[in-house]
């Protein structure tokens, strides 16, 4: 579940304001705080993931395949809780399951009905593929990752080199041999039916927004609103080689590691920069994963995941991209790095890390998020709650930017 | 013992490790030997990752000297049975049901496998059943469940539940940990003991089994 940084009891705050008025205000109260400065409150901002399958009484699955279920609760969610602003499930499985994704697990696909949204990590990529993968990213990504990755894509394999494919009326003559093979086609078509899959979720996913916002709520800008990049290291981690085949890269490797997430960084920054020019949604969301205290040392940090991280972060904001970066885990040692991020310009949400400790050192160069913890949702008492809620809006919220 | 091939693992030199095992073996070292510098190389291993001063690539490296000097000794110890330190005592852990993260389970597990403790590691969404079966069968002095999810408060709460109902209880220690799990949540699911990292599984285990 999510936790959100929660002002004193709102109900009934913006009671009897237009949608259109409460709205503006919640949208101004947001970016006050996001540009460090003091919003009249803190704003609220509720990601509620699965908490609306368990608040709703209907199964984890259910609200994963049921975009109007989901729809519907997030309005019941929005009106009750009078966040400033929102947010549902970040992933839908409709494209996945067309796919054949082996990464992903959802509830009631390799899950339980009340499963909950999970990664698998695999070695798509294997030590001896990284000469290919720093040769020709794009023809190593096709021929060789989207086979192994996603069962239906299997007969990618078969293409044949992709500049071959591409280049003159002889080449068209060369691929199109290849595009009539049976297993060519079939991924073709798998490939088309997670697209019409994508349409059907995109569909729905506006047209929450949408409701909600007609009903004067925003919609926080994280997946599958804003587009996702990740730290070069955990991209490497996350999708290509598993956590285990990069942590021996680390050491048996590392000048590969390095060139590999030079050219991670290289078309994630194009990726970033493109989409948000296409779609004029200047956020994109960062959630990192092995960079936290405790999966390497600092002199690891430093050399294999901060500088490409900033890197990614300072050219995103050099194109006027906000990135919202998640800090999944505990940072409480690497704070000072984050504190030279530009000032203002990006948003830090911080799952479990001494939340005041980063108000200290980093209060004045983000905007902040968190501070409520999901055991304290889940276990605490009401009392409890209230008492961290105040004391974390305190300390916390104190001159603005949280 | 060969000081030479403890230090090459402990300090990550791969290929050196591998050459020192294999001339070792060539020249007639009882494999046995061999495997039990080993155990000093992972033990020191995890003294330094107790102490910050390694963390997750070299216990990955660490296991992975360990598997592969362990494959060239298998052939050779055919006949011999291997002579296992007594352990400490007997620990049965997993991740909870509904929760496939296996990170930290697998860090706990090196800690207390090298610390001298028989570990039974279940993996992943483990069903209460099998904890319960297992717990029955095997009759460990600790429990340990590990979770990352938020869904893994209530499978942990519904797991030692289900040891109560099954009479198995109080014949174990139980101790939890995990990213999203805290004191709050070892009352709220209750267990014996909340762990923050793997140190504290391996303090735990120590001071329960010490007593017991």
């Amino acid at each position: 579940m999510a936790t959100n940084v929660s002002g004193t009891a709102l109900a009934g705050l913006d009671a009897g304001k237009p949608p259109e008025q409460a709205f503006g205000e919640r949208l101004n109260r947001i970016f006050t705080a996001y540009a460090l400065q003091k919003p009249d409150r803190i704003p609220v901002l509720l990601p509620t993931g699965h908490f609306l399958a368990q608040w709703g009484g209907v199964t984890r699955q259910e609200l994963t395949e049921n975009p109007d279920k989901e729809i519907e609760l997030l309005e019941r969610a929005a009106l009750e809780f009078e966040p400033d602003a929102i947010a549902g499930l970040t992933n839908h499985p409709g494209a996945a399951l067309a796919l054949g994704d082996l990464m992903t697990k959802w509830p009631g696909n390799g899950l339980g009905p009340e499963g909950s949204f999970q990664f698998v990590e695999h070695e798509f990529m294997k030590a001896e593929d990284y000469d290919a993968f720093i040769e020709d990213t794009s023809d190593w990504a096709i021929r060789s990752y989207l086979p192994r990755a996603f069962t239906e894509l299997e007969g990618l394999a078969q293409l044949p080199p992709l500049g071959m494919a591409a280049f003159g009326t002889y080449a068209w003559f060369n691929l199109g041999l290849a595009l009539t093979a049976p297993p060519v086609t079939s991924a073709l078509h798998a490939l088309s039916a997670a697209a019409e899959a994508q349409v059907v979720t995109d569909a729905r996913i506006r047209e929450g927004v949408g409701r909600l916002q007609a009903l004067g709520y925003p919609s926080i800008p994280i997946p599958p609103l804003a587009p996702i990049v990740e730290a070069p290291f955990d991209f490497m981690s996350d999708t290509l080689h598993g956590m285990r085949g990069i942590m021996l890269d680390v050491l048996r490797r590392p000048d590969n590691l390095l060139a590999a997430e030079e050219r991670v960084l290289k078309f994630q920054l194009e990726f970033a920069i493109d989409y948000t020019n296409v779609t004029g949604l200047k956020t994109v969301f960062i959630p990192l994963h092995r960079g936290s205290d405790g999966f390497m040392s600092l002199a690891q940090f430093e050399r294999f995941y901060w500088p490409q991280l900033k890197a990614l972060i300072v050219g995103l904001t050099e194109h006027d991209i906000l990135p919202l970066v998640f800090y999944e885990g505990i940072w409480d040692k690497r704070l000072d790095y984050l504190a030279a991020l530009p000032r203002g310009k990006t948003l830090g949400w911080f799952q479990f890390s001494d939340i005041f400790k980063v108000k200290q050192v980093v209060g004045n160069t983000m905007a902040i998020i968190g501070g409520m913890r999901n055991s304290l949702l889940q276990a605490g008492t009401v009392e409890e709650v209230r008492d961290t809620t105040r004391k974390v809006c305190q300390v916390v919220g104190e001159g603005g930017g949280s | 013992m060969t000081q030479a091939l403890v230090d090459a693992i402990a300090d990550m030199r791969e290929e050196e490790a591998l050459n020192l095992a294999r001339t070792a073996l060539d020249g007639g070292t009882p494999p046995l030997e061999v495997l039990d510098d080993c155990r000093q190389a992972m033990s020191l291993v995890g003294e330094r990752f107790a102490a910050g001063e390694c963390f997750v690539p070299e216990l990955i490296m660490a296991g992975e000297m360990l598997r592969e000097i362990s494959a060239l000794v298998k052939p050779l110890l055919a006949g011999s049975a291997e002579a296992g330190a007594p352990k400490l005592g007997k620990i049965v852990m997993g991740t909870v049901q509904g929760d496939i993260h296996d990170i930290g389970k697998d860090i706990v597990y090196f800690m207390l496998d090298v610390n001298g403790f028989a570990v039974t590691d279940l993996g992943v969404d483990v069903p209460i059943e099998t904890f319960v079966e297992k717990v029955r069968e095997i009759q460990p002095d600790v429990v340990a469940l590990s979770g990352f999810l938020t869904l893994s408060y209530d499978s942990m709460k519904n797991t030692i539940q289900a040891l109560v109902e099954a009479g198995l209880r109080d014949r174990v220690k139980v101790m939890i940990g995990g990213g999203a799990v805290d004191e709050q949540i070892r009352a709220f699911a209750g267990a014996d003991a909340y762990g923050a990292d793997a140190m504290a599984a391996v303090a735990l285990a120590k001071t329960w089994t010490e007593a017991s």
